[in-house]
């Protein structure tokens, strides 16, 4: 070993339940969307260029909000699924709990102060399991 | 965490051959990076870390934010998220959240999320060795690609990296299985 060095053979890279749930949350929305806008390219030949055309903003706001460096609203998200002729599907479930599963770490540490759940481990954080950007029927209106 | 400052380079004395990852880990050099999986989900890829690197790691965890966010979740929450989707094996896309700095033999790789960028290599498909740790607007405005590319290049000689532990190809689908 190198003289020096603390061996540490594995690193556990945990911000906390909270603090997941919100990142991995807005991660999988602007992955859906990106899904979303490839999918339609391939289909349409959709590009940014035109999305940002049809919402009438100039593309590197769509660029920037698909890249994660732009705040994204429930609004520009429903503008940007309009655009893309794309449904929005969006559902909170309470977590299916299996045996055998991965368990919940249910400290956070991150931001908000230390949150500590003494139920066992039982409680856990309600999230979004399901963000589904789809076409649309024709005809069909936009929920959200 | 700077390139030329980084101790991880510096530290060279004694350089066994390293022909495999047990090897690298056990000689201290990278740790196995881990992040929560959620439900029934299995690791698919693997992430190791350099010392400096899961120090850069536990800054995040304690809340270092660079001086301006682009973001909407915070840094640390970018690196869980992509950390996660790595790991679990889900789709990165191409220049938007991965890409070879320079098209060579053995390219350094940069890990991307919109307020972080993460440097290192893939040691084999699917397996990637995190180096450096910066915020996305030092890296622009002080162009450092160039830096933390040599540093890496320079780390795996101080190694004595074998050629078998660096993927060769620069396409996509040459580091990373879908």
């Amino acid at each position: 070993m190198f003289r020096g060095w603390i061996q540490v053979t594995s690193f556990q890279f945990d911000i906390g339940s909270r603090a997941r749930n919100a990142g991995r949350f807005i991660g999988r929305v602007r992955n859906e969307l990106l899904r979303a806008l490839s999918e339609r390219k391939k289909e349409e030949k959709l590009s940014q260029q035109e999305l940002a055309k049809k919402l009438e903003v100039h593309r590197s706001l769509i660029n920037r909000q698909l890249s994660g460096e732009s705040n994204l609203t429930l609004r520009s998200l429903a503008d940007l699924a309009w655009a893309m002729d794309m449904e929005i599907s969006f559902e909170l479930k309470k977590p299916a709990i299996e045996a055998g599963q991965n368990q919940s770490v249910t400290t956070s540490t991150i931001g908000h102060g230390q949150i500590k759940y003494i139920d066992g481990g039982k409680r856990r954080t309600l999230h979004c399991d399901k963000l589904v950007i789809a076409p649309l029927a024709r005809g069909e209106s936009t929920n959200l | 965490m700077s390139a030329l400052t980084s101790r991880t380079c510096t530290q060279s004395s004694f350089r066994p051959h390293m022909s495999t990852i047990e090897d690298l880990v056990a000689a201290g050099a990278i740790s196995r990076i881990e992040v929560e999986l959620s439900g029934r989900q299995q690791a698919q890829r693997l992430l190791y870390g350099t010392p400096d690197f899961i120090e850069w790691l536990r800054k995040l965890v304690d809340g270092a934010e660079p001086e301006s966010c682009l973001g909407q979740a915070t840094a640390a929450e970018q690196v869980d998220q992509l950390f996660h989707l790595f790991i679990s094996g889900g789709p990165l896309i191409h220049n938007r959240q991965f890409r070879y700095i320079r098209a060579e033999e053995n390219a350094v790789w940069e890990l991307k999320t919109p307020d972080t960028r993460i440097f290192g290599w893939f040691i084999k498909r699917d397996c990637f060795v995190c180096v450096f740790g910066d915020w996305t607007d030092k890296v622009k405005d002080h162009d450092l690609y160039r830096g933390y590319r040599i540093a890496i290049r320079r780390l795996r000689r101080q190694l004595n990296i074998d050629n078998t532990l660096c993927v060769q190809g620069v396409d996509p689908g040459d580091v990373l299985s879908v």
